[in-house]
């Protein structure tokens, strides 16, 4: 078996520790005889219907991410990665990435940055930096990350809340909310990196696009985990 | 009065630490004093003849180091901030401690300061500075300095409002720092190294014509033993050998050398004298059981990485210390950044693998970059206690053990290895 991960604009997008989520589950893979692919799809390439079995999209810089709002509409891709998402391929996105997905970004000044309303959320620019180790409850349990962000992300009321904050700020640090799932779509604000220490979320990723790819249910071959375990608790413990 | 008083204040905190032994007082003095005068830093530094500002993420202690090194061989007195304590409490606490009540001469030729990317922007303008050194701008700890954009936006603003007889130095191999030239009204100048740049996270070979007003040529790396190179200066070469190992010291090397002759020093004297360099603490040091690297972020580590990794043997061992203090970035995310693969060019399975030792607050963190970077999860071992961690990999060691900590973590073993009677405390070096 194959699979083809599209890294949104992975050269644009890839602030502090994005990368460790492409090299868990690219590992994780391998470690199962699945083979693995990376596209980076940026400023000047295109994607085509089914090209890409998993969608992942980093933070970036302020700069980069005016850019890569527009071209999201511009190129047409916005479009594509909205449907994809509709047919069930899996996508994390990640800070920036996050609310670029979502309706729109409001800066401090200028225009509102439009997203391609995958997510139904918008992102206001705030003046306290929401910084330090997260951890929040979700359907895979307990995750545990770092966020870094100052835009508060409201949800709309019929968007379905990623998990909820046992320890840090989440989504906006008012109402315990944290990122946004719809579909096999993941919008959060955790770095750290995320999916190596949360391995449970980088095999649920891995079969969703695996089950989506190849029509049929798919059980992953089970790794030994006890370091990632151990990881994972003990950074728990730490900061609850 | 309130000048006389922060003084004596920072002086009676200074002897307190000591005499209770609680550190080196690099930092609390000044703080103290700086509430109470917080012109304290303009008013001390006004009396020193010349003073010299060193900042960018990588190579400012290393490169003040150097300085001093060559003002000292060449007779100048000088006075800088020790220990990397590099923001404005760290100056005013060097100031306070060297500053006499009565005497308004300065009995010092030079002050040398390192300033972090942030406390560039407040201190740089009260130290009014007759040259500036801006060595590179990486990645590090984005939660404290927030995006590399950002710094290099903030250091634009302050350039503007410098006086123009400041010489400003920067890294002309470095997209970020060259583009400072643009926004200063004084003078200038570039250094690098020929055929280098700095691309992103890392320094690449690269081919090009542009010249730079100070420049390392015809590099030859030897291992750990260092480097030589030869520098064009007054249409002289230079022949310059390195005690430090890894491109990223020719640059600290080469900013160091540049600012010398802006202060009016000798170049042959500087190019011998730095033979009998040595480098500061927890910077590539030289211990009797190995070496100790500092880490800190994913541009420096990785270039300590491709330093050692040639010359790694089966026999050897590697201690990897990850802390997440205030200092070290509270953020561990970087490490998924920084080439960790490099380092498992070695066979990582079976029975000549190399033995990984993780240890810090994220020792599981590390533990786990380090699988994912191809090492056998057989042959890594974690102890978060560093003293336990560090015992453990000295038991038995056939090869030499290379201690790769994190700034806090480097503290720790300064000071285990202190206690042992390996070290100086690091307040009591020069």
């Amino acid at each position: 078996m194959k699979l083809v991960i599209g890294y949104l604009y992975g050269d644009l997008m890839n602030i502090y520790g994005d990368t460790g989520n492409i090299i868990a589950l690219k590992k994780r893979a391998q470690w199962r005889g699945i083979e693995i692919e990376i596209k980076v799809k940026s400023l000047k390439s295109k994607i085509k219907k089914g090209e890409i079995d998993l969608f992942f999209f980093g933070g970036g810089q302020d700069q980069q991410q005016e850019v890569v709002a527009s071209d999201l509409q511009s190129s047409g891709k916005g479009k594509i990665i909205k449907q994809e998402i509709e047919r069930g391929v899996p996508l994390l996105s990640i800070c920036g990435g996050y609310q670029l997905l979502g309706d729109y970004y409001k800066p401090h000044k200028g225009p509102k940055l439009p997203g391609i309303g995958l997510f139904p959320a918008y992102t206001l620019a705030s003046y306290n930096r929401m910084i330090g180790n997260i951890v929040i409850e979700t359907q895979f349990g307990k995750l545990v990350g770092f966020e870094n962000h100052s835009g508060k992300t409201h949800l709309r009321k019929e968007a379905l809340p990623f998990g909820m904050v046992l320890k840090g700020f989440g989504n906006n640090g008012e109402d315990k909310t944290e990122g946004c799932i719809y579909k096999n779509a993941i919008g959060c604000y955790m770095h750290g990196s995320l999916l190596p220490k949360n391995p449970k979320l980088a095999d649920w990723l891995l079969k969703k696009a695996l089950e989506v790819k190849y029509h049929k249910e798919i059980e992953l071959e089970p790794l030994d985990d006890s370091l990632e375990s151990q990881a994972h608790d003990s950074t728990i413990k730490k900061f609850s | 009065m309130r000048f006389f008083l922060a003084i004596l204040l920072g002086k009676l905190i200074i002897k307190l630490t000591r005499l209770l032994k609680i550190g080196g007082g690099s930092a609390a003095p000044g703080l103290y004093a700086l509430n109470i005068e917080p012109d304290l830093v303009e008013k001390l530094s006004r009396k020193i003849p010349k003073n010299i500002v060193i900042t960018g993420t990588n190579g400012k202690t290393t490169t003040a180091r150097m300085i001093a090194h060559f003002a000292k061989q060449q007779d100048l007195k000088i006075i800088r901030n020790h220990t990397g304590s590099n923001l404005e409490r760290g100056i005013a606490s060097s100031l306070i401690h060297n500053s006499s009540f009565m005497i308004h001469d300065s009995k010092f030729d030079l002050g040398i300061w390192e300033l972090d990317e942030a406390a560039f922007n407040t201190v740089a303008p009260k130290l009014k500075p007759d040259v500036i050194i801006f060595l590179n701008v990486f990645r590090d700890q984005m939660d404290r300095y927030g995006e590399v954009d950002n710094v290099v936006k903030k250091w634009c603003d302050t350039l503007k409002n410098l006086a123009k007889n400041t010489v400003v130095l920067v890294n002309g191999d470095d997209i970020n720092t060259k583009k400072l030239q643009g926004f200063f009204g004084g003078k200038v100048k570039t250094f690098g190294v020929k055929d280098y740049k700095i691309i992103g996270e890392s320094i690449q070979r690269l081919k090009e014509k542009e010249e730079l007003d100070f420049e390392a040529e015809n590099v030859k790396l030897n291992g750990l033993k260092g480097s030589n190179f030869s520098s064009i200066i007054n249409h002289q070469s230079l022949i310059i050998n390195l005690p430090l190992p890894g491109i990223y010291h020719i640059y600290d090397f080469i900013a160091a050398f540049a600012a010398g002759l802006n202060l009016g020093l000798n170049p042959e004297k500087m190019s011998l004298s730095i033979k009998t360099f040595s480098p500061a603490f927890g910077r590539m040091e030289k211990l009797d059981f190995g070496y100790i690297f500092l880490i800190k972020n994913p541009a420096g580590a990785t270039q300590v990485f491709e330093t050692i990794a040639p010359q790694l043997k089966p026999e050897d061992r590697l201690l990897v210390a990850l802390n997440d203090n205030l200092a070290d970035g509270t953020d561990v995310s970087w490490i998924w950044d920084a080439e960790f693969e490099l380092l498992s060019r070695l066979p990582v399975r079976g029975p000549t693998a190399l033995r990984l030792i993780c240890s810090g607050k994220r020792a599981y963190d590390l533990a786990i970059r380090l699988k994912y970077a191809g090492f056998d999860p057989g042959t890594i071992q974690v102890e978060q206690d560093i003293k336990n961690a560090l015992k453990q990999a000295k038991n038995g060691l056939k090869g030499s053990l290379f201690v790769l900590p994190t700034y806090t973590a480097m503290l720790e073993l300064q000071d285990i290895l202190a206690k042992s009677g390996i070290k100086k405390n690091y307040w009591e070096e020069t």
